[in-house]
């Protein structure tokens, strides 16, 4: 009944004619806009980007081929470059998954609840391990 | 015209059926016309609780197949004036009854009565999707437990699917203490996870079992909290705003001392 299957839109971006030549490289249609909270046992399957504009709860899922951000708590599972893209990264205001993978990596939050930290978090590929570092320290 | 409320949880054994008949039984006691209608059917329990089994003649799938008309299967309660019980059938299944019968159903009741309260199965098939069929609400019971938690997160989910918006929870058999200890999950650790109005606290309580194994309802117990927590929620559904119940005030005096020196 709620699952949902968000099929990959490729029309072409309306505004994508006004941008500069070198922006436009950078303009990335795929990205679909959640804005709601997932519930358990609800489910996000994208082509593209995924961004949620709310939690992602215990029993929800979010499968993104590229990249996927929870502006909000993410506690279900998500797996960003469902198709093997290794470069897709995992943002949350809050990442505290059950499971979390990038490509064809498969990581779970550590036992001990020791670290329980109160600010944005990015998990992407580096030298091949999954890793997490706070999101401050990337934009710069 | 009345209102037409569906008690769910997704999880069983977290107390639909208690709450629905203290629900009930509340809010006949201000006066209301409530009608209660189990829709477990085959596994029919809000008959028992409310001590009305030996009543029983017809009963919901009677009524949905034309067997009889409504007023021949509700069940008046001779106790409390204004509350009527339609029962589930135990003989049959859920598939006796499917979702659009349950809106005709609900349509009628509607009419004659201020309140439709409908005790929902667990689960999420075709029992549940039958119990919100025809419902303008939804109350969402939960404990303080993580599978409890999870089901009602599913279920607030597949309630806003099928259109019920903004359901209420309430937490039942919480127990203070616990939490204080760490040991339970608290108010706010739910409301993180399930993020809807919360309708009310009912602490666990001896005397819910100690009424309900008498067919008897712990609301009409002026004595016990549990009672008072769901006199409260009977208040807060008629509209008046009520805060929520102390549920420190039973850790005895002591406690209280340390409260008013301000230790807390």
């Amino acid at each position: 009944m709620t699952k949902e299957t968000l099929s990959n839109s490729t029309t072409s971006h309306p505004f994508l004619g006004s941008f500069p030549v070198e922006l436009a490289e950078m303009v990335d249609e795929n990205t679909i806009l959640v804005q709601r909270t997932l519930r358990s046992g609800q489910s996000i399957c994208h082509d593209g980007n995924v961004v949620v504009l709310g939690d992602v709860n215990p029993g929800a899922e979010v499968l993104a081929s590229g990249n996927i951000i929870v502006m909000g708590s993410l506690r279900g599972v998500v797996h960003a470059g469902v198709k093997g893209d290794t470069n897709a990264i995992i943002l949350a205001f809050r990442l505290r998954p059950t499971q979390l993978r990038i490509g064809n990596h498969i990581t779970r939050p550590p036992e001990d609840e020791s670290s329980d930290p109160d600010y944005p978090e990015l998990a992407r590929i580096k030298n091949g391990v999954v890793t997490i570092e706070t999101f401050n320290s990337v934009i710069k | 015209m009345g209102e037409v409320i569906v008690v769910t949880s997704g999880k069983g054994g977290v107390g639909k059926t208690t709450t629905t008949a203290n629900l009930g039984t509340g809010l006949a006691s201000y006066g209301k016309k409530v009608c209660l209608v189990d829709a477990d059917i085959g596994l029919r329990n809000l008959d028992v609780v409310l001590g009305l089994e030996n009543r029983i003649v017809f009963d919901i799938v009677d009524v949905t197949s034309g067997v009889c008309r409504i007023r021949q299967a509700l069940i008046k309660d001779k106790r409390y004036e204004g509350l009527h019980l339609l029962p589930a059938a135990q003989t049959k299944d859920k598939t006796a009854v499917n979702p659009d019968q349950m809106r005709e159903l609900c349509k009628d009741l509607r009419k004659e009565f201020d309140f439709v309260i409908i005790d929902c199965p667990a689960g999420i098939e075709q029992g549940f999707k039958n119990a919100i069929a025809g419902a303008d609400r939804a109350i969402v019971v939960t404990t303080p437990e993580v599978s409890a938690v999870r089901d009602a997160d599913r279920i607030i989910g597949l309630l806003e699917a099928a259109d019920l918006r903004e359901p209420k929870l309430i937490i039942n058999r919480y127990r203070p203490k616990m939490v204080n200890r760490g040991d339970m999950m608290s108010i706010d650790d739910m409301n993180e996870i399930l993020a809807i109005d919360l309708l009310g606290v009912v602490p666990e309580d001896e005397q819910v079992v100690v009424t309900t194994n008498k067919g008897e309802t712990v609301v009409r117990d002026d004595k016990s909290q549990s009672g008072q927590a769901y006199r409260n929620i009977t208040r807060r559904i008629l509209g008046e705003n009520v805060p929520l119940l102390n549920l420190e005030e039973q850790d005895g005096l002591f406690s209280a001392l340390k409260k008013m020196i301000g230790l807390k």
